[in-house]
């Protein structure tokens, strides 16, 4: 099941970052689509079926937290990483399947991601 | 029969009483008339009983009797008189037809005043004899009136007094008077309270040799000061009794010599070391408040690019287009740069690798850390004693706490360049206040010392020994961590005559008991 490549949005309102974490992910196999604002990943996610959202915490206009729990209304299953700039975890509650974070390196970054969709997978195919 | 004038009560002060006392009443008015000019007040008795009623009434200060009455006659007035210890002193002018028996009878009177004028009166006589005995009357009410005066001003001024010492002691304040050479001349409670001597202890002592004052200017300026404007002002170090270091802001105030006493220093100390404590605690808050608050917004701008650049990294590393030379500079940058991420990691912020916090065992995460650096601590020639006293565990995060102990070991590590011994205990402890039960982990060394001026600054951010070789950061950041476990974190340094001898101590308040790490464990089990 881990032959298909898998589909990941990736949203960060900084388009060098966006671009770099996009080559990266792409390199580790990943199939990557990107959104530069939560109200263009929900758009995106409306027209096209991805297997993971990865996503930005702090973001102008709509933050990583709301946009997690837009997306958790529509797709309860998608699972979703929150990834962030500051080491603190976030004050207020969050729905993400994983918080990393960006000085983890690209490195754990892929193996974390492959751990959440390889468990997400896992679900799917339970009966 | 009632008095001739309307006599004062006994506080009317300057007029006296006369008792008149003679059977006839045509006497009586004569006597009346003739000492009308006294100022006097006249009260007129018919008969020896009446005499000694008015007598028991009020304050009399002659007695007019005549010698011969019916009944109870002068000289039996007069004996019932003097038998009153109140009257003991009271005149009594005897009025006699002259009979040498009578005059040898009135010569037995000789104690007190007595006095006799014989038939017929002469007027001026009378006057003159009554106003003597008047005025003796006046001026020794007056006298026994200055007297009782005397008394209650002495004994109200003896209240106050006592009052003042009480105050004395009441007051929270060390208040301790010194002679010009030092000697204590004085010391209250206060004092007692404060440096844990008792008075009988200092008295006669040097003030400042007992307390090993330390000035914060030189004696001879603040001696100065007094002499010119007899006051001084300014915080003091001083040592109790059992050795604590005190900071006292003291005043001091000169009582020059006067009316022969000599000349006395005033010393009044209030213990400000709490209050300085808690300036110091409130303004170190304040910084690392400050400086959290600075190091999350540079976290986050710092982070995101180079979260950028490790990706650019990554994705350089054996791209195709590379030669071997620009290859190489690549992995030194990346190394480089994984430095920064280091740095940043540990400094900025305190990281937390995982959102539950979990029983961490310190025994563990010392045998690790130990592990990890035996073999500098061997090259060093280090040796290592573990007193592991309990293996309690405490609930947190396992980097964090790993963090602080690593800090302390290297930084020991780094005190003991030419060898030396690292003692780690680990023990319970009880808190003295909140009697919660904890944890005390002690990381001691035998190296080059920290002087006492330094240990206070150890824990502020960019606060290096080490020149060089160090950020400035590691112990502000254990701080930190073992604050957020409302731990805390003190450092003693002492040296003696083979050396020095280093110890940080990180106390937990809490730890958890075994029974709950395993339902902990069973917990996390179920987590992931």
């Amino acid at each position: 099941m881990s032959d298909r490549k898998f589909v990941i949005l990736c949203v960060d309102d900084e388009p060098v970052s966006l671009l770099v974490r996009s080559r990266v992910l792409e390199k580790a196999g990943h199939e990557v689509i990107t959104a530069s604002s939560g109200s263009d990943a929900l758009k995106t996610l409306r027209s096209t079926s991805v297997d993971l959202v990865l996503t930005d915490l702090l973001m102008p206009t709509m933050t990583g937290i709301e946009l997690t729990r837009n997306i958790k209304k529509e797709h309860p299953s998608l699972p979703v990483v929150m990834f962030s700039g500051v080491n603190e975890l976030p004050q207020e509650e969050f729905h993400a399947d994983l918080f990393l974070s960006k000085l983890e390196g690209p490195q754990i970054l892929c193996e974390k991601i492959a751990e959440v969709l390889h468990r997400s997978e896992y679900a799917r195919h339970q009966p | 029969m009632e008095p001739a004038k309307s006599h004062g009560s006994e506080d009317t002060n300057d007029r006296v009483n006369i008792l008149l006392v003679d059977d006839q009443p045509a006497k009586l008015l004569s006597y009346e008339a003739i000492l009308g000019d006294l100022d006097a007040n006249l009260i007129k008795a018919s008969s020896g009983t009446e005499a000694l009623e008015h007598l028991l009434k009020q304050d009399i200060a002659v007695v007019l009797a005549d010698v011969s009455m019916p009944g109870i006659d002068g000289f039996q007035l007069a004996d019932m008189i003097r038998e009153h210890p109140r009257f003991q002193k009271t005149a009594i002018l005897f009025i006699s037809a002259i009979h040498l028996s009578d005059i040898d009878r009135i010569k037995g009177y000789q104690r007190g005043a007595v006095d006799y004028l014989s038939v017929p009166i002469v007027p001026e006589v009378l006057r003159a004899k009554v106003g003597v005995f008047a005025e003796l009357h006046r001026s020794r009410r007056a006298l026994e009136a200055l007297n009782r005066n005397l008394e209650q001003r002495v004994s109200d001024r003896t209240e106050e007094l006592r009052e003042r010492a009480d105050l004395l002691d009441l007051a929270s304040e060390a208040i301790m008077v010194r002679d010009m050479n030092g000697v204590v001349l004085f010391w209250n409670s206060g004092a007692e309270a404060l440096y844990g001597w008792t008075r009988e202890e200092v008295i006669g002592q040097d003030l400042h040799t007992i307390l090993s004052t330390r000035f914060p200017i030189p004696v001879s300026d603040i001696e100065s000061s007094l002499l010119k404007t007899g006051r001084w002002e300014g915080n003091l170090v001083q040592f109790t009794r059992d050795g604590r270091e005190v900071t006292v802001a003291c005043r001091k105030a000169l009582r020059n010599e006067r009316a022969g006493a000599p000349g006395v220093i005033l010393e009044i100390s209030r213990d400000m070391t709490d209050r300085l404590r808690a300036e110091d605690a409130l303004r170190n808050a304040e910084k690392l408040a400050a400086m959290g608050r600075v190091a999350g917004i540079i976290a986050h701008e710092i982070n995101n690019p180079l979260e950028a650049i490790l990706n650019i990294f990554h994705l350089l590393r054996g791209h195709v287009a590379l030669n071997e030379e620009a290859a190489d500079y690549t992995r030194l940058a990346e190394q480089e740069l994984l430095r920064v991420v280091h740095i940043v990691k540990h400094t900025l912020s305190f990281y937390r690798e995982s959102q539950q916090p979990v029983a961490v065992s310190i025994t563990e995460v010392l045998d690790n850390i130990l592990e990890l650096q035996s073999r500098t601590l061997h090259l060093q020639g280090i040796s290592i004693e573990r007193r592991f006293l309990t293996d309690a565990t405490i609930q947190g995060f396992p980097g964090e706490l790993r963090q602080v102990f690593m800090n302390l070991i290297v930084n020991a590590t780094h005190a003991m360049p030419d060898g030396g011994r690292l003692r780690i205990t680990v023990r319970r402890r009880v808190d003295p206040k909140t009697h919660l039960r904890g944890m005390a982990v002690s990381v001691c060394d035998t190296g080059t010392g920290i002087k006492r001026e330094h240990i206070r600054q150890l824990f502020e951010p960019f606060f290096s020994t080490k020149s060089a070789k160090g950020t400035g950061l590691g112990l502000w950041v254990s701080k930190g961590i073992v604050q957020k476990y409302d731990g805390a974190i003190e450092c003693r340094s002492i040296s003696y005559q083979d050396g020095n001898a280093t110890c940080f101590r990180v106390v937990f308040p809490r730890h958890i008991s075994m029974r709950q790490i395993h339902s902990d464990a069973a917990y996390s089990a179920q987590e992931s």
